[in-house]
């Protein structure tokens, strides 16, 4: 009796060693960075100098607080978040009620369409939206000349990162559109039919019954938006390369710079976990926001 | 001609319905092609000379001409691009492998074994999923140094194996294969690794598909590890090695348009190929309860 309970029970234990190879580089490359970063913000330590590293408690966070530059990345960084987030995710919503409108194969022909340029590469985005934006030999530009105006899309601080932004929602729409219009077709006909017999037009249904029963792929393709959207790097690091002015070096660019060109891998790190503390408070609240009518 | 009258005779709410059909897939045809111009611009331009990209003069190339591709080929001392395309099509494909084996091993503990502890342990993992993958770079960036591994394809293929989302994604799946065909397996004698190779993988082919090319166009475009990890310019990859070759050659569009070209085809491609898979892949991603 004994013996064959702890045969079993080696029997389950057993079935951990398909996790282990898996679980081995998710604690080495994801469970260790992540408790190692939190260990990191709190010494001071320039990686390529002699003196090691030494602990130095919250100093790195208060060094951030009082540091101009970081207040300015992550004004930069909330300004895209909040424009790129609410634009993308609002513009998807619309052409997924638009493509749900219409039936047979040429809805997938078109969803197709609209996911490309998210398979574009950032590089490859990026250096095709500077030759755009940029004054000299921009095509925008070229093309405004045609009717006499220009537009300094890239060379003008207040302007910069509204061009990224734009830049953004046409890279990354095609994402939610796809997500938004799969929460679209899981809504029961029934639901439908219902209101249809109670009178309602198009406008209530909508009201009524798409975006109630909507909201939690809604919230789903919001928060992913938020999260994404919080660690921009590619498109200024390539279009403007943070500037006019720093006017967009975004947060991931000032932590990429601080601990890969100056080696200052405390501070990077301290930087990281309040750029991760934003990103998760923001989440959170945004699905309490949504959970509760 | 029939449709219109019919309409006619029921007047009313429904007469109208139909110009508003066709003023709506008007309007989303109209932004499709909006969004798929520049992408078929990259492609165009490549072609130009450097004057008319200089001084635009209409979408389509007056003098179509290889000259911008030539003068990368030439120049593959400096501009090392084939070197590039072989790194990224190493990279992605190991890092892709190495997924898909890991993630399916795990998924098939986690979905379908008895396993004391699993639904904690499927929990923690799951729940990585919401860390901001940047926020592990200086850390990772350490480890991979202490390993070293740096300046090395494992830098991005071995920390790869970690994220929770090829895990969810393929536990989800298993989820659904009917029991009775492991309880029938196990009866013949096969033990749990033969089921998991024989059984469980064949007949979770579209959910590995899906996730396989899900993992390689995500790596192929991976921009910030490279960036990152990556040292030496042998040694990059194909986007980083593109996006940073421009900045010694501002202001010559077409030569980064035509690498641009070099670094998109393969997607493309891939895209084509596979393209019901990845749309199924994000509705995957998003339809979770």
């Amino acid at each position: 009796m004994r013996a064959s309970s702890t045969h079993q029970s080696i029997q389950r234990w057993s079935g951990y060693l398909f996790l282990c190879p898996y679980l081995a580089v998710f604690a080495v490359f994801l469970a260790l960075p992540f408790f190692y970063g939190l260990g990191l913000s709190l010494v001071q330590w320039e990686m390529l100098s002699e003196t090691p590293a030494k602990f130095v408690g919250m100093r790195n966070y208060r060094e951030a607080l009082g540091d101009a530059y970081f207040w300015k990345a992550l004004w930069a960084t909330v300004r895209f978040v909040v424009m790129t987030t609410p634009l993308t995710v609002g513009a998807a919503l619309l052409i997924a009620l638009g493509l749900h409108a219409i039936k047979g194969r040429r809805q997938g022909l078109y969803r197709t369409l609209y996911f490309l340029p998210t398979l574009i590469s950032i590089s490859v985005a990026g250096i095709l939206w500077r030759w755009f934006y940029t004054s000299e030999f921009g095509l925008f530009n070229a093309l405004l000349q045609k009717i006499g105006w220009s537009i300094p899309f890239i060379n003008d601080p207040k302007l910069a990162m509204k061009s990224i932004v734009a830049m953004t929602l046409w890279w990354t729409v095609g994402g939610p559109v796809v997500i938004l219009l799969a929460g679209l077709h899981q809504i029961p006909r029934q639901y439908y039919e219902a209101a249809e017999i109670d009178g309602a037009g198009p406008l209530a249904m909508l009201r009524h019954v798409t975006l109630p029963q909507l909201r939690p792929v809604l919230l789903f393709a919001l928060v992913m938006n938020l999260i994404g959207s919080f660690q921009v790097f590619g498109q200024t690091f390539i279009i403007t390369w943070g500037g006019p002015e720093l006017s967009t070096r975004v947060l991931v660019q000032y932590i990429y710079e601080t601990a890969f060109r100056n080696y200052r891998m405390g501070y990077g790190a301290a930087m990281s976990w309040l750029l991760f503390m934003v990103v998760l408070v923001l989440s959170i609240a945004q699905f309490r926001l949504m959970r509760e009518k | 001609m029939m449709a219109e009258e019919k309409n006619h005779g029921r007047r009313g709410n429904h007469g109208t319905i139909p110009y508003r059909k066709i003023l709506l897939e008007a309007l989303i045809v109209a932004g499709a092609l909006l969004l798929v111009a520049p992408v078929v611009l990259i492609f165009l331009t490549a072609f130009k000379p450097d004057a008319e990209i200089v001084r635009f003069q209409g979408i389509l190339p007056r003098h179509w001409t290889w000259a911008n591709f030539h003068q990368i080929f030439d120049n593959v001392e400096e501009i090392p691009i084939f070197r590039w395309l072989w790194n990224s099509c190493f990279i992605s494909t190991l890092i892709t492998c190495w997924v898909l084996l890991l993630d399916s091993l795990a998924a098939y503990g986690l979905a379908r074994l008895n396993l004391p502890g699993k639904k904690i342990a499927f929990s923690v993992i799951v729940a990585t999923l919401m860390i901001p993958g940047q926020i592990l770079l200086v850390p990772v960036y350490l480890i991979l140094n202490r390993m070293g591994m740096l300046d090395t394809p494992w830098a991005l293929i071995v920390p790869a194996g970690a994220g929770a989302f090829g895990v969810f994604l393929l536990h989800q799946f298993f989820l659904g294969i009917p029991r009775d065909l492991e309880d029938a397996a196990a009866i013949d004698g096969c033990n749990r690794l033969r089921i998991y190779w024989h059984l469980i993988l064949p007949l979770s082919k579209p959910a590995l598909a899906t996730l396989g090319i899900f993992v390689f166009i995500g790596s192929w475009n991976d921009f910030l590890g490279p960036l990152v990890f990556l040292d030496s310019v042998d040694q990059y990859t194909l986007p980083v090695g593109v996006a940073l070759f421009q900045t010694s050659y501002y202001t010559e569009y077409g030569l980064s348009l035509a690498a641009s070209v070099i670094c998109t085809i393969p997607v493309l491609i891939a895209f084509v190929l596979f393209q019901r898979h990845i749309i199924e892949g994000i509705t995957l991603s998003g339809l979770k309860e």
